[in-house]
């Protein structure tokens, strides 16, 4: 045992040879203990997996962080960290930064779609008392943008403003009536050039696109990206015995966060910036706001306040930001920004409004033959994340299905409308609903039940897709199973009267974005993270993720306490500041959990050895032997042989003081080769299936969504509150999108409905009985076996209503939002045809079996051990897309078969047969003309 | 958000209110009234029809009353719907406004006095701006009507207030306090058209009560109200309907959010002769909604058939 | 393009004095005659916890209680309430103790990002007030006015239930999952 601790240096008994104390030597409790819980609580069993000796079940087999366990918090229900703050109003997000001699910016934004700014007169704004800052496009003349190869944004016009909305001026002055008043006193002269809002006439040439890119420029259009992928043998889908063809129109959705953009930005008085910001990604604004203002990255300090809801919006470098930081450079003064509601929606980012079609194919034994894809997405009038969402709206459609072919082509154009951007479910949302639709409706054709047409088409686990994305843990046959007897699907599939529908519909989402969307520095990991644990034994972790409400600082909290086997009240999360965090890429994409808290993990396990070590040294016990549990370091065979963490703690600060260990991570080399093989590749994929239950009132179209069975498979739950709030809460999110919420340019191209009695986010009336699902895969690279659980979830309610509608009135509407006249008028034009006089009188749809039903059901039993098998690592033979298409999986099918492609840009035959957004393919970029080509 | 400046005056008894308003009428000085606030102030903060002073009468007393036969203008929708004092089928219409939290501010008198709305007309300055002004609240501009094109005379925002109607099918009476004195008009005399004069509310007038006739708790019916979402939304088309207990004859039906003003329909209703199906059709052809609501208007009319015939459900 | 038509902001509203109690404490403040609850109270009090989401009444993030009823602050004129007791998210703990209201959004998942949810305790709390027992249907009708966009509303009722529960003395407060006063410096099993 050790020697305690002393008032005095020095070794040897505290009592003298004839029995009296040693007064300078009594003993005492260690510094920085104390408090009312001193006794080691036991073990608990029930969050310690089976293979280590616990109790909690192992379905999906062992993990590499299984020895890790410690039974501290991981799968237990834990409150956000930073729940307190909130509950208390002592939060402080973007608007609630108030630094003394602040004062007001605001903004002069376009009254016009599309026009030149001929000229800027201030001088009136300027000589209004009480004004301290003006400044115009002419003050910030370099571009920024969230990726590096599509930098199309200024902090305010130069040249050109590209919709209504657009910032022209700012103004910075005392209060908020001057700043008003100021903005409305600069003069601005405009040439007016003709506007685009139709994304179809963004492919054509015009005179004047909306972005000029030089030798890249595609032809004379508005094209800012096209797509074209090709993979498989198409030769055969003629002979199909199913096919789907779906032209879909979806509205533009605004990700809706309750608070309002809003930035300050201060000076401080070493001339270093100091800029809070509720940004989902610090980091890219960091580097944006130091390429505009020209400083070196070391002189700003990015500060992320608390993020009223993110979903994506929020996670741009944003032209405002600059202008509160030119402002308060001007002013001398902090400057703070707020918007109002309708400048949110001017700033938009959110999802892109499409036109989608899909073709899609299955042959007699009921596999899948191929899928076709065109989508044309309008941008607005950023870049923004577009060009990876151009990728998205294709390549996530590639599982979780075996595919005999995909063929992709899509295109995304600039209009003079706000930027849309990534949203929850970046670029995959819409392109599922789609396909999810077309298997429900492939199996009608095939008289089987869509449920068991997917299962007997699923991928299995640590297989790649048909575009070569390596896919390792998959729970999607779980999911599938699961919400069929949650919801009673069997009884309730096609049976329902009319006016009640059952749907259902998967998903399947990246966790992390394999590729960082900045290269630089080379081999630069995608996270860090510091821990440091001083004398007195708390933990504090140094992080760059943004904490949006999600609960990031909750989960590195919790790996942390896990490991290092703390309370997690002891381990102190900060990750507010770029001067005090390691960079992190942000909360996008949904990488946060998996990254960081694997990052997390390996900086605490690198402290997890020092005490280790220290305890092993002190108690002369070998470390196997050693176990740690509730702050204290033991011997397995005898718990009471052993040290309390600070005294362990205490033996590692020898000599060096507080302990330091940092962790990163990195994703493993994967993918193809082809171009963009990178965008959607993944280190681990998310898997859902949900199942709708619906009310349709057939005389006034109105939809009421009354359940829903929501299974997600996010490997591994590290905190189930979390993760069913995640689920829940993107069914509301999706519900919106697939019922009312829609960003409506009326006949003139104006927003118009920028405000939140009019943009329509659903109502607590509005919301189903949710019943949340968690399937744990467990994904081997994940933290302790997770993946994601934010973006994911949303994708399958929109199929799963759109397919339930049609359980329950026979129709299909590829027109969303289903708002209730596109579904009155589908009815009235259904009554018509079908000569009905009383819409209660429609037949719902019903289902008799064919033979397929039963092989269908054959194969997917046979399937489901092979799945088990896979999972399990039992059988760990490569598989990839096309042994279900009788290919041998150790080849790549392009060697097996002469007919299979792989092709990412259109031949010349192929150039005359592109649907909408193929069609920008038929255009020449500008370096090609000039050779002559 | 700001509003643009201007002055609350805050008289704590009637007479107080009414002689602030004769005096800025006088002076030849705009002023506007305010009760909850709830459709007012967001207008002002957007810079519509906003005026220097502004009268609240949240602090005279005796104004928000509530019976069968009597309702103060200051009385709150939340106690309307929830209080069981007023006749059901107000309580009803008051229960659907907006939300919870809006009707705790909203008052009978506000509802009632609902500006009517418009997508072109309900946004801030700025946004209006850009589509060359709305020539019902930018009225020095001389600019166009944005629904209607190529004109600016007539106005066709929509009244989207759910109580009128129910009130009018119960035969209610409007009493009117201005610096003449007070005056009563029957419930559908009130509303005005176009969507700019709305109601007959005089220069410095307000509406100080509404009272139903006696007997009027023997009068069943129904309010049906079309919208999106169950909270927030106005009504994109709102039926009312009654009659007395037993008595199909007596039978009223009114309709709001299809046009300018709210209507009673008693020419369709007598045409009808008690076929509902006939009469969901005459109501149905005599109402002409225009687009500037959130749903198209070809939807609203056809709804209106289906909410005649629910609203008249025995 | 016709006229313009620009409402000026300047000169502002002659300013009076505004009194009012907030959380328990009087308030004399200088505020122009046109102001605005909400901006009186976050610019003037310093009542940082009512926020600003839409300010036209549908989010419900600016909820205060005044005089116990829960009210809209953005469509609220301050001189309006001169004088009445107005109660804000900052004042619903007890001293340094939670509410249980307010920690059963913290324990139930109530509370994702947070910023709609002073709206939601102020309106929990004043129905909790009226109704010890609410159903699922009354707790909906009660949150009708509020927008959350990141739990889907599902936590938030469950938060409101449990509450409930403590207050009528069904249950008791749940042990938070980590307890503070954690000793680092533990005595193991003897």
């Amino acid at each position: 045992m050790t020697d305690g601790y002393r008032q005095q240096p020095g070794k040897g008994s505290d009592v003298r040879v004839d029995g009296k104390r040693v007064a300078g030597k009594l003993r005492f409790n260690p510094p920085g203990s104390g408090g009312s819980r001193p006794e080691m609580k036991e073990r608990d069993l029930d969050f310690i997996p089976e293979l280590e000796g616990g109790n909690e079940a192992q379905p999906a087999g062992s993990h590499l962080h299984d020895k890790y366990r410690t039974g501290t918090t991981v799968g237990k229900r834990t409150p956000l960290v930073d729940a307190n703050a909130k509950v208390t109003g002592q939060a402080w997000y973007g608007d609630d930064v108030r630094l003394p001699n602040e004062i007001i910016g605001r903004i002069l934004r376009s009254p016009h779609h599309y026009a030149k700014v001929i000229s800027i007169d201030t001088s009136k704004a300027e000589a209004l008392p009480g004004v301290l800052a003006v400044s115009t496009g002419e003050d910030a003349p370099q571009k920024f943008g969230v990726l590096p190869v599509t930098k199309d944004e200024h902090a305010m016009a130069v040249e050109k403003v590209r919709h209504v909305g657009d910032l022209v001026a700012c103004v910075a002055a005392v209060d908020e009536a001057t700043a008003r008043e100021a903005v409305s006193l600069i003069k601005v002269e405009y040439e007016i050039l003709d506007a685009i809002h139709d994304p179809k006439k963004g492919l054509l040439d015009v005179d004047e696109p909306i972005h000029w890119r030089g030798k890249y420029h595609i032809g004379s259009t508005n094209v800012q990206k096209r797509v074209f992928q090709e993979f498989g043998d198409r030769s055969k889908l003629d002979q199909s015995s199913a096919t789907h063809h779906g032209k879909w129109k979806f509205m533009g959705v605004n990700h809706g966060f309750t608070e309002p953009h809003a930035v300050v930005a201060h000076w401080d008085s070493n001339g270093r910036l100091q800029l809070y910001t509720p940004q989902q990604v610090p980091h890219y604004a960091h580097r944006a706001l130091a390429t505009v203002l020209d400083v070196p990255m070391h002189q700003v300090n990015v500060i992320r306040t608390y993020v009223g809801g993110g979903f994506g919006g929020k996670s741009d470098p944003f032209p405002h930001e600059m202008c509160a930081a030119i402002l308060a450079r001007k002013a001398g003064r902090p400057v703070r920004i707020t918007f109002d509601r309708e400048e949110v929606f001017w700033v938009n980012r959110g999802r892109h409004p499409s036109h989608i079609e899909v073709e899609m194919y299955a042959d007699d034994d009921g596999r899948i033959s191929g899928f076709e894809i065109d989508a044309l997405i309008d941008g607005g009038g950023f870049a923004s994340f577009g060009h990876v969402t151009s990728y998205y709206n294709g390549v996530l459609a590639t599982a979780p299905y075996e595919l005999g072919s995909f063929h992709y082509t899509g295109a995304r154009v600039w209009t003079n409308k706000p930027a849309s951007g990534a949203m929850r479910g970046h670029g995959a949302v819409n392109t599922r609903c789609a396909i999810e639709v077309g298997l429900d409706d492939m199996a009608d054709q095939l008289q089987v039940d869509p449920i068991d047409l997917r299962l007997a088409n699923l991928l299995p686990p640590h297989s790649k897709t048909i575009t070569g994305f390596r896919i390792t843990s998959n729970g999607m046959r779980q999911a599938l199973n699961r919400v069929r007897e949650g919801s009673g699907w069997d009884e309730k599939f096609r049976k329902m009267p009319l006016g009640k529908g059952i749907g259902m519909g998967c998903g399947f989402f990246i966790s992390g974005s394999g590729l960082p969307i900045h290269w630089d520095p080379n081999n630069f990991p995608h996270a860090t993270v510091h821990i440091q644990i001083d004398m007195d034994g708390g933990v504090t972790v140094h992080t760059g993720a943004a904490d949006i409400g999600q609960g990031s600082n909750t989960a590195v909290a919790q790996v942390v306490a896990e490991v290092l086997a703390l309370p997690i009240e002891m381990i102190h999360v900060r990750s507010h500041e770029s001067d005090t965090s390691p960079v992190d890429l942000g909360s996008y994409s949904s990488r946060v959990t998996f990254m960081n808290a694997n990052a997390a993990i390996s900086a605490a396990l690198e402290i997890r050895e020092e005490l280790l070590n220290s305890a092993s040294n002190i108690l002369e016990i070998p470390v196997e032997k050693l176990i740690l549990n509730d702050r204290r370091i033991y011997s397995k065979r005898n718990p009471s042989e052993g040290v309390s963490y600070l005294e362990a703690l205490h033996k590692s600060q020898e000599d060096k003081g507080a302990l330091i260990a940092s962790g990163a991570y990195r994703t493993p080399p994967m993918g193809g080769v082809h171009k963009g093989a990178a965008a959607g590749l993944a280190p681990a994929y998310s898997f859902s299936a949900y199942v709708a239950e619906v009310e349709v009132d057939v005389e006034t179209g109105l939809i009421k969504c009354t359940d829903v069975w929501a299974a997600h498979d996010c490997g591994k739950a590290l905190n189930p509150l979390a993760v069913e709030g995640q689920i829940i809460g993107s069914c509301h999110m999706g519900l919106g999108q697939v019922l009312s919420e829609q960003m409506v340019y009326g006949r003139t191209g104006h927003l118009q409905n920028p405000n939140l009695l009019d943009y329509k986010i659903p109502s607590v009336h509005e919301m189903p009985n949710v019943t949340p699902i968690i399937i744990e895969s467990c994904d081997p690279e994940g933290p302790f076996g997770a993946k994601e659980a934010g973006e994911g979830p949303l994708l399958p309610i929109l199929p799963a209503v759109v397919n339930a509608v049609y359980d329950a009135i026979g129709i299909r509407v590829n027109d969303l939002p289903l708002t209730p006249d596109k579904i009155w008028s589908a009815i009235t034009k259904k009554m018509k045809l079908e000569g009905i006089d009383d819409p209660q009188n429609l037949p719902p749809p019903r289902l008799d079996f064919s033979e397929l039903q039963e092989k269908l059901a054959a194969r997917s039993s046979e399937h489901n051990d092979r799945d088990v098998r896979r999972q399990r690592a039992e059988d760990t033979e490569p598989y990839i897309n096309g042994v279900l298409f009788g290919f041998d999986p150790n080849t790549p099918p392009e060697e097996q078969d002469g007919d299979w492609k792989i092709s990412v840009k259109p031949t010349s035959e192929q150039l005359d047969n592109l649907r909408l957004a193929g069609s920008a393919w038929s255009k020449i970029e500008q370096r090609k003309m000039e050779d002559g080509k | 958000m700001l509003t643009p400046p201007f002055e609350l005056h805050i008289p704590s008894t009637l007479d107080e209110a009414c002689s602030m308003a004769a005096m800025l009428v006088e002076s030849g000085e705009e002023f506007d009234w305010i009760a909850g606030g709830t459709d007012l102030l967001p207008n002002y903060k957007w810079h519509i029809n906003t005026k220097p002073h502004v009268i609240s009468l949240a602090n005279v007393s005796g104004l928000d009353n509530i019976s069968t036969n009597e309702i103060g203008c200051m009385a709150r929708l939340h106690d309307l719907a929830e209080g069981g004092n007023c006749h059901p089928l107000v309580a009803l219409a008051a229960g659907k406004v907006a939300s919870s939290l809006i009707r705790r501010n909203a008052t009978l008198g506000g509802n009632l006095c609902l500006d009517t709305r418009c997508f072109w007309f309900n946004q801030t300055e700025e946004w209006r701006s850009s589509i060359d002004w709305c020539h019902k609240c930018d009225c020095n501009t001389g600019s166009d009507c944005r629904v209607i094109p190529n004109q600016n005379e007539l106005c066709v925002a929509t009244y989207q207030g759910d109580i009128a109607p129910t009130l009018m099918v119960l035969g209610a009476t409007a009493h009117l306090i201005g610096p003449n004195g007070i005056r009563k008009v029957a419930m559908d005399e009130f509303y005005q058209l176009d969507g700019m004069t709305r109601n007959i509310l005089e220069k410095g007038e307000f509406l100080l009560k509404v009272t139903l006739p006696s007997g009027v708790e023997d009068w069943i019916g129904s309010y049906q109200k079309l919208r999106v979402r169950e909270s927030w939304d106005f009504p994109e088309a709102g039926v009312a309907a009654a009659w007395k207990k037993g008595d199909r004859s007596t039978l009223r039906v009114a309709t709001t959010a299809l046009e300018s003003i709210p209507r009673m329909h008693n020419e369709e209703v007598a045409k009808s002769d008690g076929n509902i199906a006939l009469l969901s059709d005459e109501i149905f052809r005599s109402v002409k909604p225009v687009n500037n609501t959130s749903l198209p208007p070809r939807y609203r009319r056809n709804m209106v058939k289906v909410l005649v015939k629910r609203a008249c459900e025995e | 393009m016709v006229g313009e038509e620009h409402v000026s902001m300047l000169p502002q509203a002659p300013t009076k004095i505004w009194k009012a109690e907030v959380n328990g404490r009087q308030n004399e403040i200088l505020a122009p005659s046109n102001a605005i609850l909400l901006d009186v109270l976050r610019d003037k009090v310093g009542t940082l916890g009512v926020k600003r989401g839409c300010d036209m009444g549908t989010c419900g993030c600016c909820t205060v209680m005044i005089d116990g009823v829960p009210r809209l602050s953005c469509l609220t004129m301050a001189f309006e309430v001169q004088d009445s007791k107005i109660t804000t998210v900052e004042g619903l703990s007890e001293g340094a103790h939670l509410a249980p209201i307010q920690q059963c959004f913290a324990e139930h998942g109530g509370s994702q990002c947070g910023f709609c949810t002073p709206g939601f305790l102020i309106v929990s709390q004043a129905l909790l007030n009226e109704n010890k027992s609410p159903t699922d249907q009354e707790v909906s009708c009660a949150i009708e006015g509020n927008l959350c966009r990141c739990t889907g509303y599902q936590q938030i009722i469950e938060s409101i239930q449990a509450a409930a529960a403590i207050n009528r003395g069904d249950v008791e407060p749940a042990k938070p999952a980590s307890e503070a006063h954690s000793n680092p410096h533990p005595s193991g099993p003897n």
